[in-house]
């Protein structure tokens, strides 16, 4: 980066800049003329909510999104960037949340992928790729990692340290971490934080995302805050109440309700000594009308608990519900209990996308509109229609695919299709995530209106911030138990990641 | 924690923060890694142990070099057969074009290759870049038509096996012994010579560029394209290989019959499966190994045999081997399964 | 290109003619169309009676291509349906002898079979794991070796047997002037299309076809769905051999290979979504006729049996690329 390089008086351009961009998905405007710069030797953190468009605009500046109106810059220039080997020859690289590793090789071909040391007749020479990586790894501090380990053996938190690995021995100028912190815990953030310090002290731009923030203020030069697809401002200081108002567009109180009282203390569901895969005895007491919510760390159990739950995973434990002892051996078995689940990934794991908003809705009510197994095509409407309208789904009509449908207006008709199900414990798994905010608002609006009709909320989040103001209880995993709990009033982000990354014990 | 220099100079790894936990051994690590390969070799011991068994109990004689060699030459079209079809099966496809690239082969080889070695040559080189050919098309339909693998194949293979027709209506040609004797010499075994190099050229395509490239899309085809692989040519060159294995497994088998048939073929495309699956190639892509894909084509062999000398009625074969087929399936699953909860 | 291809579409998507829909019409468009073709090349091609023919072969092709419709839905594939058919076909002859007392017996022990085929294909594929291609690829060896050793190669005393004659009559007969066969096939044609479009079966069909993780999490038996479509593959390449047998009144060995192909082309044809949740049997039946148009039109060209397989596989790639083409521009 010869241009940057720091003279007496000279202007050193930013390391990396979005002006004016644009990018759009479908009918949802994800980033919306927004302006972002960052200089050389700075940590710059962007904040924001979920779908405030903080991925987006990482995806343009490294190369993997092409923006629909205005320009990046790097060092000064406009560039185009075609694609991640374009942002690589300017020295940007990325790490992303979705991980990119290759599940079934081990890390040392993560790691030197397309970069392999060769030896005779231009054959990788696999002893020396194991020992390169080894080097890597121990000089990155990182060598409790076996170089020859599968992928698919690592921890959550082990191969997102191996995603950053790759990139840092890249040598970036321009480095961009889209939610780097989300699994790991404090010993492996500390690692990170040291890393990124030594690369700031080298004069590189480091960009990242966080919802944590005591770590944002840890480590960050200067805080970016995004909302709605665009930047709101740029600061090199500021406390966390005026972040928030910003990040939200209105004060904390205003834009989270509040939980309503709760009217009953009858417990719909017990749950003793679970375990199975990714599970640890985790035991717990839902009660009707509350929200019970389920923090910590990514990869340390939530979706192994949902989903044993809801039967969708062997497990061993005792399961109550209603005083019953109940036997849940599949998503059948839960629903025909009453519960319900509505998983993070509405389009891979929620909803039928090609199919209409009619039949997404009425699927786990199929017997109820249909008599000796023929549908009956008015009854079905009816009830899709009445769901619709309660729930006001934007659909341009019933018999429309639900993949024209906004990701909220999605994520409501898969709550819709417990609803009309009668499903009072509802198990929601990260169910804001990529969801926009106005939306986001009437789903909360919504928890607190099905708690309010003596329903049960088993509500995961990703982001603290939302389980500390709409929960009643939180209770906080790590490595597959229950480790904490935490009762309103009074519970803050901070206490529930404070919690979660206590005693980590993935980074010995 | 050290300044960040360059990544070609380390700096003291005493300074690294944690403590290093001791490595597995590279071995641990392969046989943990590699199930199904090491289930493969175990299927092949055993096959040969029970195959020596029966034959001793009908001729109270172990097998010798006769049946070494027979055996080998035998097995040598499937072998390579099977490893085309696996760098399909690799990227997560199936290839069922393979049968009708190996007819075409073999009824090229039977109507144009002559006594003399520049025909002999020159043919077998034709025949093979007619087979890689043929593979190309393969991928170009999948890679760049994006047609999914089992339809593109199966439309090609009525092609090709059209073509194969055309070219030799009725069986007969001939294979001069001397073509047959250098490829599939009918006294010594000296075929494995080819087994062999079958298994040095997996070796270098598992350590080439476009060999990592080909397990990566099977891995994850988004992952690969966001580590900067060409998933298209990747693919691309995998039914190419696949085409290449075909022609030369073509060639072996008109080698074997000493003449030419443009139907004998067919029932490759379903064996080199069976025998992928038996040498523990993951059908869903990114794992698996040539030497058990070799092993495979082995265990496919000695059941024949195995049947043979057990006196079973040669009318049922089909039905061990579709038995056969299914119980290594589900064992090696249920087995991998098993070692993966219990690690 | 794709302007022009939007420029087409956009009144056909206007008159309600979706994606799904206009596919039908494609296929039945390319019989048409093979008809005319037909009709140029051999005058009397397109005659009622021509016409008729080539429906009538074109219905065994059908039932095979429902049961291959069902699994294809899912995105699964049966390529046990060629000794299932066969084994069906011996199963019928050698069960009855030729005798009409036994016929009813036989008919249900061959039906029963090829479902049995089916539910263990099903099976192994919802609880064990098995991939669908692997599975029914064991069957089919499973189906021939036993077809072939029980029977001793079409050896056996019983397997010269012809149908049972009220069996082939029924087969030769007609209703109301349309052949017998026929008439079974538009019957199965619009239960078919009753199943898939009206019943929650059907609903839940599709939805394990477009994403089976995510019909399993809304409560559906996926398995369960699974196996029955498996069964219901079985049971229709039994139907098309016991058919086969009565219409040509012994049976054979290798007569059920061709139907393997012919049903998958139809399956594409008809514009079924390979990978699942997409598609209509309406398209299959009538990719069925275009098939059989194209064999004898091929056949009234005196093309030799390699040309058609060329010109089959062409087709077919040329069909699927055309759709392919439509699938990205969605």
């Amino acid at each position: 980066m010869s241009e940057a390089t720091q003279t007496a008086g000279g202007v050193v351009p930013p390391a990396v800049e979005g002006i004016r961009l644009a990018k759009a998905f479908g009918g949802v405007q994800a980033v919306d003329s927004a302006t972002f710069s960052a200089r050389p030797g700075e940590v710059h953190a962007l904040v924001g909510e979920n779908g405030a468009g903080k991925s987006t605009l990482i995806k343009l500046l490294g190369g993997r999104l092409r923006p629909d109106a205005g320009e990046v810059r790097a060092a000064g220039r406009k560039v185009e960037l075609h694609g991640a080997d374009d942002a690589h020859a300017l020295g940007i690289w990325t790490v992303f949340q979705e991980l990119t590793l290759l599940p079934w090789m081990t890390v040392a071909e993560n790691l030197l992928i397309r970069r392999e040391p060769r030896g005779r007749l231009g054959l990788i020479d696999r002893d020396r790729m194991v020992g390169e990586a080894d080097r890597v790894l121990t000089w990155l501090g990182i060598d409790h990692i076996d170089p020859r380990a599968l992928i698919e053996d690592l921890s959550l938190a082990q191969r997102q340290m191996v995603e950053i690995a790759r990139v840092i021995i890249q040598d970036p100028s321009t480095l961009l971490l889209d939610e780097p912190t989300s699994s790991l815990g404090e010993k492996e953030v500390a690692w990170l934080f040291e890393l990124i310090q030594g690369l700031r002290a080298d004069g590189k731009c480091i960009i990242f995302t966080s919802h944590r923030w005591n770590e944002i203020t840890s480590i960050a030069d200067r805080i970016t805050i995004f909302r709605n697809g665009a930047e709101v401002g740029t600061f090199t200081e500021i406390d966390e109440d005026r972040a928030v108002t910003l990040m939200t567009g209105r004060q904390l109180e205003a834009f989270y309700p509040q939980p309503p009282a709760r009217a009953h203390d009858r417990a719909v569901l017990e749950v003793e000594e679970l375990a199975g895969e990714g599970l640890r005895n985790a035991s717990l007491t839902l009660h009707a009308s509350e929200i019970l919510g389920v923090g910590g760390l990514a990869g340390h159990g939530h979706r192994e608990l949902f989903f044993s739950l809801f039967g969708a995973q062997a497990h061993s434990g005792r399961i109550v519900v209603d005083g019953r002892p109940a036997r849940i051996r599949s998503p059948r078995d839960a629903a025909r209990l009453g519960m319900a689940l509505v998983p993070e990934d509405r389009k891979t794991e929620g909803l039928l996308l090609p199919l209409s908003v009619r039949a997404n809705l009425t699927l786990a009510v199929l017997p109820a509109v249909s008599s000796l197994g023929l549908i009956g095509g008015a009854r079905e409407r009816g009830l899709a229609q009445g769901m619709v309208d309660a729930l006001k789904i934007r659909t341009p009509g019933l018999g429309n695919p639900v993949r024209q449908l906004s990701g909220g207006n999605q994520q409501k008709v898969l709550l819709g299709r417990w609803l009309l199900a009668d499903s009072r414990i509802l198990l929601l798994y990260d169910v804001t995530r990529g969801v926009d905010v106005a939306t986001k608002h009437e789903i909360y609006e919504l928890m607190m209106r099905l708690a309010g009709e003596g329903r049960a909320l088993l509500y995961y989040s990703s982001d603290a911030e939302e389980l500390a103001h709409l929960c009643h209880r939180v209770l906080v995993m790590r490595e597959g138990r229950i480790a904490a709990e935490l009762s309103a009033p009074g519970i803050t982000a901070e206490d529930i990641v404070t919690a979660a990354v206590r005693e980590s014990r993935a980074a010995d | 924690m050290p300044p960040i220099d360059t990544p070609a100079v380390p700096p003291d790894p005493t300074a690294a923060a944690g403590g290093r936990r001791p490595r597995r051994g590279k071995v641990t690590h392969f046989l943990g890694q590699n199930v199904g390969l090491v289930l493969a070799l175990v299927m092949l011991v055993a096959a040969i142990v029970l195959y020596c068994a029966v034959y001793w109990a009908e001729t109270q004689s172990l097998p010798g070099n006769f049946e070494l060699t027979s055996t080998v030459n035998n097995t040598m079209p499937l072998v390579l057969a099977a490893i085309g079809q696996s760098f399909v099966v690799l990227t997560r496809g199936l290839d069922l074009s393979i049968g009708g690239t190996m007819d075409l082969a073999n009824a090229l080889a039977a109507v144009h290759i002559h006594d003399s070695p520049g025909s002999m040559v020159l043919w077998s080189v034709i025949v093979l870049a007619i087979g890689a050919g043929l593979g190309l098309v393969n991928g170009l339909l999948v890679g760049v038509g994006r047609l999914q693998p089992i339809l593109a194949t199966l439309a090609t293979l009525s092609i090709y096996q059209g073509i194969a027709i055309k070219v030799l209506p009725q069986p007969g040609g001939s294979i001069p012994p001397v073509y047959t004797s250098v490829l599939v010499n009918p006294f010594q075994p000296y075929a494995l010579l080819y087994v062999l190099l079958v298994a040095l050229v997996w070796y270098a395509f598992r350590r080439s560029r476009i060999g990592v490239a080909i397990f990566a899309i099977g891995n994850d085809e988004q992952s690969a394209r966001a580590n900067g692989i060409d998933t298209v040519r990747a693919r691309v060159t995998s039914f190419t290989l696949s085409g290449l294995f075909a022609g030369a497994a073509g060639l072996f088998l008109a080698a074997t019959a000493t003449a030419g048939d443009a139907t004998t073929g067919n029932g490759f495309t379903l064996t080199s499966i069976v025998a992928c699956v038996l040498g523990g190639m993951n059908l869903f892509g990114g794992r698996g190994s040539g030497i058990g894909v070799i092993a495979g084509a082995f265990v496919t062999t000695m059941i024949v045999n195995i049947l043979f000398f057990s006196n079973i009625d040669p009318l049922y074969q089909s039905f061990y081997e579709g038995l056969f087929l299914v119980v290594a399936v589900v064992l090696s699953t249920a087995i991998g399964r098993f070692l993966r909860r219990s690690r | 290109m794709a302007k022009w291809n939007a420029a087409l579409l956009q009144p056909l998507e206007r008159a309600g003619l979706n994606r799904d829909r206009r596919r039908i019409l494609y296929a039945f468009l390319a019989a048409i169309l093979l008809f005319a073709v037909g009709e140029i090349v051999h005058p009397g091609f397109a005659s009622p009676g021509s016409i008729g023919a080539i429906v009538m072969v074109a219905s065994f092709v059908g039932l095979v291509a429902a049961g291959q419709t069902f699994v294809v839905l899912i995105g699964g594939i049966d390529l046990s349906v060629p000794w299932v058919l066969n084994g069906a076909s011996i199963l019928l002859v050698t069960s009855s002898l030729g005798q009409d007392d036994r016929a009813p017996w036989a008919l249900l022990l061959t039906l029963g079979m090829g479902a049995a085929a089916g539910l263990v294909n099903g099976v192994a594929i919802a609880f064990l794991g098995v991939p669908a291609v692997v599975m029914t690829l064991a069957m089919n060896g499973i189906m021939e070796g036993l077809t072939l050793g029980l029977s001793g190669g079409l050896t056996c005393g019983a397997c010269a047997s012809y149908a049972p004659p009220v069996v082939a009559d029924a087969v030769h007969g007609s209703l109301f002037g349309i052949p017998s066969a026929l008439v079974l096939w538009l019957v199965v044609i619009a239960l078919v299309s009753l199943l898939l479009s009206f019943t929650t079966f059907g609903r839940r069909t599709y939805a394990t076809g477009n994403n089976p993780h995510a019909s399993y999490l809304a409560g559906v038996n996926v398995r369960l769905i699974t196996i029955l479509l498996y069964v219901l593959s079985g049971l229709f390449a039994a139907l098309a051999g016991i058919l086969l047998v009565g219409f040509g009144g012994q049976a054979s060995l290798g007569m059920g290979d061709p139907y393997l192909f012919q049903s998958i082309a139809a399956v594409v044809i008809g514009g079924v979504y390979m990978l699942g949740g997409r598609g209509h049997y309406l398209g299959v039946a009538a990719g069925a006729v275009t098939l059989v148009a194209l064999v004898s039109v091929l056949l009234a060209m005196n093309m030799p049996d390699y040309g058609r397989n060329i010109i089959y596989g062409i087709v077919i790639l040329l069909l699927l690329l055309l759709y392919g083409r439509e699938e990205a521009e969605d």
